[in-house]
């Protein structure tokens, strides 16, 4: 497994890369992409953190698409998790996770077998704005309805009510009113109804 | 009213006194770039300034270029920025002969223009008496009406809301007017408050709940009722007046490309009015604003419906954060006027002959504003530490902005980071400069509008002067352009990773984590990570 353990390794040279949007980037919808070692495409550096992409049948005649983007890295969470890269397409911002398709592979089994002990039905809200908690409308154990207002955010100037996504009772509330959360975090889990 | 005359007051702008700084010293109540264009126009006139801050803003642009900076409290606003009582002591404790309230925060609380005229201090902006009636929409409703401006068609008074005995004779109002309706707020702004009713029987729940988020936001839960005008373009005239009454209109703005009542385009001239067009929206204006008793700068906002014809909507009395626009084509600093305008000077010789060139605009410029926003998730605020930093640069370019690179966006207020105007001979020569600018643009570590700037600057609708306030609601697909580029992006992270451009990309060693969890990445300490001598690598590695 020297693949996996060997960061200086671990993703350059030959084999498949699995890459796909990093949680902070990831939208519904995005769909990983595997890159073979012959992919065809290629990157033209084009100053620090510049390069233009040349995608080989991105464009419509057989002049490969050139599009510049921006490049930089991210420390990633764990040294043993995928890289994270951000890059720039124009103007849009990704987060981007990379690593060898093996251990994707790996990985993933590893996770669908927790899955399976886990209670299931559960919802977790997290944060999708950073901000500060201005009202929390709940408890821990009540009862809610689907759509029903669990707290308010302020973020901006703007007030943003975070709903229960399905019906159930708050089985934890991780947020008190007046604090400052993070993008990401976790406010409430909601339990589903037995 | 008294006033404090500084030095170079209102004595050094006679006719026989050389023309001095306006003032010694200005308070510039607000932050980011507007506290940073202020900060600027003081400077060149010899005027020294004084910021003001939160915590979020220690180091912050505004504070760094002025002459004296003054802590106002924390973070949140209402602990800082709103503060017009810390203001005004911060101000007479560091010999401010005026206050510049910049555009938000306090600009256009009447309380607040009051506190610092009864300070003995200069308020720069209208006066507080016109603030307050001009804040009060059904007021300035009244008052354009009364001055032959025609506004929207509407209620006049504050509809009874908790009188369910009232209910039938609103309805019967609203029949008049016609549906769709909007319920809005008297004392309203920024959309707060307000409510599109399309049926009639949803009339009185949208009273309620109008009435209920005016008076959480306001303090004052005095709702009207107004037609829907639609399709519209929003159009402004910019408007400046001096102690003497003197009134002009420097120019009309097009707003129409906005989203939830904020704007995210403008450009001076509006496209496609007639000279005749133009003119009569410029004396409309002038109109309002004399009836108010308007001086130094503010707005007057209106709709053009479909027929070209105007409805007035409101005045905001304040500088506004696109009025950049107007001094491209007109080559004046409004800044600078509204400090000699504030000092007592009658309006200049260059303003006036700006505003007798207004119905013949010769050059066509446009504002973007690029704020810290996710233009894929209907605008949210996406705040965060700004990787790489490059801006735009050239002929015709004018960028008004308050950070760096590795400065943080607080959540805490606004998210516009910067506005990037062009200027050019003609609109279509505008757009082609606005796109050849906004290419130049590279920001990483947060997200921004920029994606949907580029989106307008390359479409045929708005290219041919196709605009409403209908646009973005129609025309834009955010998350689907954020698709057409995924693929590229994921391609793209995937080589430089293979390549082994990657460790030429790796933070430096202690540098803070940047995603310790899930859906945190964006907002964490972020390292200037930008690849250092990738080309080096790359160039070593890479298969040509």
């Amino acid at each position: 497994m020297a693949a996996v353990t060997d960061e200086g390794s671990a993703v350059a040279g030959v084999g498949s890369l699995r890459v796909r949007t990093a949680p902070a980037s990831a939208r519904p919808g995005d769909e990983p992409l595997t890159l073979g070692p012959d992919s065809g495409h290629r990157l033209e550096p084009a100053g620090p953190g510049r390069a233009l992409l040349l995608e080989a049948g991105g464009g419509q005649t057989s002049q490969p698409a050139r599009t510049p983007v921006l490049l930089g890295a991210l420390r990633r969470p764990r040294a043993s998790g995928p890289r994270l890269v951000e890059v720039v397409v124009d103007g849009w911002r990704f987060e981007v996770e990379v690593e060898p398709e093996s251990r994707a592979a790996l990985r993933e089994r590893g996770s669908r077998d927790r899955r399976v002990g886990t209670h299931g039905g559960a919802a977790e809200l997290r944060a999708i704005i950073p901000g500060r908690v201005v009202a929390v409308s709940v408890a821990p154990g009540d009862p809610v309805s689907a759509g029903q207002q669990l707290l308010v955010v302020e973020a901006m100037k703007m007030q943003n009510e975070v709903r229960a996504p399905i019906a159930g009772v708050v089985e934890r509330l991780a947020v008190a009113e007046g604090q400052t959360i993070e993008l990401g975090d976790i406010l409430a889990v909601i339990g589903q109804d037995q | 009213m008294t006033r404090r005359r500084g030095p170079g007051g209102r004595a050094s702008l006679r006719k026989d006194a050389p023309p001095g700084p306006p003032f010694r010293r200005v308070l510039v109540a607000n932050r980011g770039e507007i506290a940073v264009r202020i900060i600027r126009a003081c400077r060149e006139l010899g005027v020294e300034s004084v910021a003001v801050y939160s915590d979020a803003d220690a180091g912050a642009a505004h504070v760094r270029l002025a002459d004296v900076a003054v802590r106002l409290g924390p973070a949140p606003a209402a602990e800082s920025y709103l503060r017009g009582d810390a203001i005004v002591h911060a101000a007479l404790a560091t010999g401010a002969e005026a206050v510049h309230p910049g555009y938000g925060f306090l600009a256009e609380r009447a309380t607040f223009a009051r506190a610092v005229e009864d300070a003995g201090l200069v308020f720069i902006g209208p006066s507080s008496g016109a603030i307050a009636a001009l804040g009060d929409k059904l007021a300035a409703r009244r008052l354009a009406l009364a001055a032959g401006v025609p506004v929207v068609p509407g209620t006049l008074d504050p509809v009874a809301v908790e009188r369910p005995d009232a209910v039938e004779p609103i309805l019967q109002e609203a029949d008049g007017i016609g549906f769709p309706i909007l319920v809005k707020a008297a004392a309203g702004g920024g959309g707060r408050g307000m409510r599109r009713v399309a049926r009639r029987e949803d009339l009185p729940a949208a009273l309620a709940a109008g009435a209920a988020e005016s008076l959480a936001a306001f303090g004052d839960g005095s709702v009207y009722l107004e037609r829907e005008v639609r399709p519209a373009r929003h159009v402004e005239v910019q408007l400046l007046g001096d102690d003497a009454g003197t009134i002009v209109a420097l120019g009309e703005r097009d707003c129409s490309i906005q989203r939830r009542h904020q704007k995210l385009v403008e450009e001076s001239p509006a496209p496609g009015l007639t000279e005749a067009e133009r003119l009569e929206l410029h004396e409309l204006a002038v109109r309002v604003a004399r009836a108010a008793g308007l001086r130094n700068a503010a707005t007057a906002e209106f709709l053009v419906d479909e027929a070209r014809k105007p409805w007035f909507l409101e005045v905001n009395a304040r500088l506004q954060v696109e009025h950049g626009v107007t001094e491209l084509i007109t080559g004046l600093d409004l800044v600078a006027e509204q400090l000699r305008i504030a000092a007592g000077a009658p309006l200049s010789p260059a303003v006036l002959a700006a505003a007798a060139r207004a119905g013949r605009p010769e050059r066509h410029a446009i504002e973007v504003r690029l704020s810290a926003e996710d233009p894929a998730r209907d605008f949210a605020p996406a705040p965060g530490r700004i990787g790489r930093w490059t801006m735009p640069a050239g002929p015709g370019v004018r960028v008004d902005s308050a950070v760096e690179a590795g400065e943080r966006v607080p959540p805490d207020y606004d998210p516009l980071i910067a506005k990037v105007l062009v200027e050019a001979a003609d609109r279509g020569a505008a757009i082609d400069r606005l796109r050849r600018a906004l290419d130049e643009v590279a920001v990483g570590g947060i997200q921004t509008t920029l994606p949907f700037h580029r989106f307008v600057a390359r479409h045929q609708g708005f290219a041919a002067g196709d605009l409403s306030i209908d646009w973005v609601a129609e025309q834009w697909h955010g998350e689907a352009d954020r698709q057409r580029v995924l693929r590229s992006a994921l391609v793209a992270a995937g080589l430089a990773s293979r390549d082994g451009v990657v460790e030429a990309l790796d933070p430096p060693a202690g540098a803070p984590a940047a995603a310790p969890g899930p859906g945190r990445g964006a907002e964490t300490d972020r390292p200037p990570g930008w690849l250092r001598g990738g080309r080096e690598t790359a160039v070593d590695r890479w298969p040509r």
